[in-house]
């Protein structure tokens, strides 16, 4: 377990310290980002059905993310 | 019932840290049902959920958006009254019906939102009342976003008024026992049925990153803490011949950490989606989970998603295979018939169809800017494990769950339309 909250905790930093600032996507070059497809949880129906159906048959529910994403506009 | 009860739980918390979720950049309109279907055994059919939603998204001026939501569960099939070795003898039909309201209010500033949210659900034997709070900002260049939801909710069960015995001397809760119910709050019974509490607190925190101009992830911590009465009050164990209401404990927390990868792959005008997830709690249940996916457009108006998830999870520190709960002492000890506790693996293949019709300067039925409709089926597959040694456990665990041992366990249909306007 402590292996796996490392690796977790490197992703995040990594992923902060390459990803995050002004230069790491340009807005012109968020035609990709900005698609239906790169959004997470962008069906919020599919997403609650989804969960409902996982809750009634597996006991770790819970915590599959947020919408967002895509173009990075909040 | 307990199906839906567990399900009321997630769908209470969905609703709440959606609130996370940005607020709509126009109004929104969604429907959908979906059927969910699962084998089973015991002579008594299986288990059907016809699940509808219904959201509405309006804006209010610039700033400010409302949302309002209502969905249902019918659900009726078959289900065990006792864990025993052979729970499938004990098979009966059971139907129930629960409803779930929801309003929320969302504020957009230019990098940040902020909602409040309110949801409040009830059926013959639960009710759930719940608040949630979320926001969300935008950091430098617009290509981090944070996100921070939590919520509150304030549940009540219905059970057998047991008074002052002990828990093998419980009784479990009859689906001819009434549980009366006040205005938005379950009235007591005395000596017949009584509500019992249950709190429950989630937090979750999301990081969404772009990496590249066709890569981005997501990472999210979830925390959740519930406290007061988690048994299904309808189902007994069988503990040295004894049939004794479930008897779990009160308070359990529990953590997840999940991570999502989305990359456009241009040239293929498709992408291919990766998600992980870990989950532990003081009962002691570790799971995970993989989730494959890959979206392809076909022309300009159709996009085609197919996707697939293992999953696999140890059982509760309590829980036993059915015939030590019946051979061996339980003595100051909690017992559990909840398959949801037992050691099990599972698998999801699907796939999702989504008609996509953009209005340009003629809206789409004379309404909707844009308006998608989606067809959806899942095929799931489950193999339960064994808790215990096999080699003394004369009875197998074949027929401890009612749900069949088919190699196909359940499927899923969904079909639902979103429209923008």
């Amino acid at each position: 377990m402590r292996a796996i909250i490392s690796a977790l905790a490197i992703a995040i930093v990594a992923s902060l310290a390459t990803g995050c600032g002004r230069t790491a996507v340009r807005a012109s070059e968020k035609a990709f980002l900005a698609d239906q497809v790169m959004m997470f949880g962008a069906d919020p129906h599919e997403a609650a059905s989804d969960d409902h159906i996982k809750s009634e048959r597996e006991g770790a529910a819970g915590g599959n993310g947020a919408k967002g994403g895509g173009c990075g506009c909040n | 019932m307990q199906l839906v009860r567990t399900g009321l739980i997630a769908l209470v918390v969905g609703v709440a840290l959606g609130a996370a979720t940005p607020a709509r950049a126009d109004d929104t309109a969604e429907a959908s049902t979906s059927v969910f279907a699962e084998k089973r055994d015991g002579g008594k059919g299986g288990l059907t959920v016809i699940h509808p939603q219904l959201d509405l998204g309006v804006d209010l001026g610039r700033y400010v958006t409302l949302a309002a939501g209502y969905s249902a569960d019918a659900v009726s099939g078959a289900t065990a009254t006792t864990y025993s070795v052979d729970a499938v003898s004990t098979a009966t039909k059971f139907s129930d019906f629960r409803q779930e309201g929801d309003v929320g209010l969302g504020f957009q500033g230019r990098q940040s939102k902020l909602s409040f949210n309110t949801s409040y659900s009830t059926e013959r034997d639960y009710l759930s009342r719940s608040i949630g709070g979320a926001a969300s900002v935008d950091l430098a260049g617009r290509n981090t976003t944070m996100a921070l939801a939590y919520s509150h909710s304030w549940d009540q069960a219905c059970d057998k008024d047991n008074g002052m015995a002990t828990p093998l001397d419980s009784r479990a809760l009859l689906g001819s026992d009434p549980c009366m119910k006040s205005g938005i709050s379950g009235k007591d019974d005395p000596g017949i049925t009584i509500w019992k509490p249950l709190s429950i607190d989630t937090a979750q925190v999301t990081l969404t990153q772009n990496l590249s101009p066709t890569l981005n992830m997501q990472i999210a911590a979830y925390g959740q803490v519930l406290d007061g009465f988690q048994s299904n009050p309808y189902r007994s164990v069988d503990v040295g011949g004894v049939n004794a209401q479930e008897y779990i404990p009160n308070v359990r927390a529990r953590w997840s950490v999940t991570a999502r990868v989305n990359r456009y792959l241009p040239k293929l005008h498709g992408a291919v989606h990766f998600g992980a997830r870990f989950y532990d709690d003081t009962w002691h249940v570790i799971g995970g989970d993989v989730e494959l996916a890959y979206s392809q457009y076909i022309g300009d108006s159709l996009l085609l998603r197919i996707h697939a998830r293992v999953y696999q999870q140890t059982a509760a520190a309590f829980f036993k295979d059915a015939f030590y709960y019946l051979t061996q002492s339980t003595a100051g000890a909690y017992y559990t018939g909840d398959r949801e506790l037992s050691p099990v693996r599972n698998a999801m293949v699907g796939a999702k169809l989504t008609l996509i019709s953009l209005g340009g300067d003629k809206k789409v039925w004379h309404l909707f800017d844009k308006l998608q409709l989606n067809l959806k089926g899942d095929v799931l597959f489950l193999d339960n494990l064994a808790a215990d040694d096999t080699t003394m456990n004369t009875a197998g665990i074949g027929q401890q769950f009612i749900y069949g041992n088919s190699i196909v366990d359940a499927v899923v249909i969904q079909l639902g339309v979103l429209g923008n306007y």
